[in-house]
């Protein structure tokens, strides 16, 4: 998928895929990703299989995440340079909203 | 004492079309001591359940037309037995304390998996349209082409066909109208 078409789908996005792009800036399947998240949150996100399953599907079919290697039947998977453009970006977004909101708290 | 029940069209009665209804039905009947372990392709018209401990279960229910190879893989990491399916309608399990546990963590893949359901049910409902159509064009159309015994067959196939559709079409609805839980 293009940077552009990636842009208009993943901008701006949803928690989950959010945490999901940024555990996968280093390998992970599934599982290892839905304890990073957990510790990252302290708790408060606690991925469950199917969206985590659906989630990795829809990325890897958009080339966000692409899969290295294969462990047991479970995938490993690692963000692109597209995906890496797109956390990117999004993270922009969030320090903008973070900034702006500054006053409110 | 009984120690077999079995149910007739589970996964249509009360609001069990609904999946989160389904899911609620199975916790219930394992927290009486009913149990089903194997889930296979007849048990939405007949399903046995077995007398034993009560227990507490989570049933998940995953509509899935074709899975990726890890599909299995990840639900049993998380902790999760796979029971079998009714077509592509999967069906999972955890036995918890505490916090109940959830497959779907958040509203676009609870949404996602609901619109998956309804998308599946819309392949018969689809069937059935477009046979009571035809029938119906036959019938008004084409009425010289038909004998009287062939008019009282069209008729009999046009409200099987009809019913039949008109029911899909209010599961279809029902599902959707409680598509974020």
């Amino acid at each position: 998928m293009s940077l552009e078409k990636a842009r208009n789908r993943y901008i701006p996005m949803s928690e989950t895929m959010f945490y999901i792009l940024l555990s996968l800036r280093e390998a992970r399947h599934g599982y290892a990703i839905m304890q990073h998240v957990e510790e990252l949150t302290r708790g408060r996100i606690r991925l469950g299989a199917g969206t985590v399953y659906s989630s990795l599907g829809k990325l890897e079919g958009d080339g966000l995440i692409e899969p290295v290697s294969e462990e047991d039947r479970r995938k490993i998977y690692k963000i692109t340079s597209v995906g890496s453009a797109i956390l990117w970006e999004e993270a922009g977004r969030i320090a903008e909203l973070y900034k702006n909101s500054g006053g409110l708290l | 004492m009984k120690d077999k029940k079995t149910v007739l069209f589970s996964a249509f009665r009360g609001g069990n079309v609904v999946p989160a209804n389904f899911e609620n039905w199975f916790e219930r009947m394992a927290a009486e001591g009913w149990h089903v372990d194997r889930i296979r392709q007849w048990n939405s018209l007949w399903m046995t359940f077995k007398k034993g401990e009560p227990r507490k279960y989570r049933f998940v229910c995953d509509m899935q037309f074709s899975e990726r190879k890890e599909y299995r893989a990840t639900y049993e990491q998380f902790g999760w037995q796979f029971l079998g399916r009714m077509a592509s309608f999967r069906v999972w399990r955890m036995e918890y304390q505490g916090q109940r546990p959830e497959a779907f963590t958040d509203k676009e893949s609870v949404v996602a998996r609901n619109r998956r359901t309804v998308q599946a049910v819309s392949v018969s409902f689809t069937l059935f349209l477009i046979m009571s159509i035809f029938y119906a064009v036959w019938f008004i159309f084409f009425p010289d082409s038909l004998s009287a015994g062939d008019r009282t067959q069209i008729i009999a196939a046009e409200a099987v066909f009809l019913v039949c559709a008109i029911l899909l079409g209010i599961v279809m609805l029902r599902i959707w109208r409680n598509r974020r839980r």
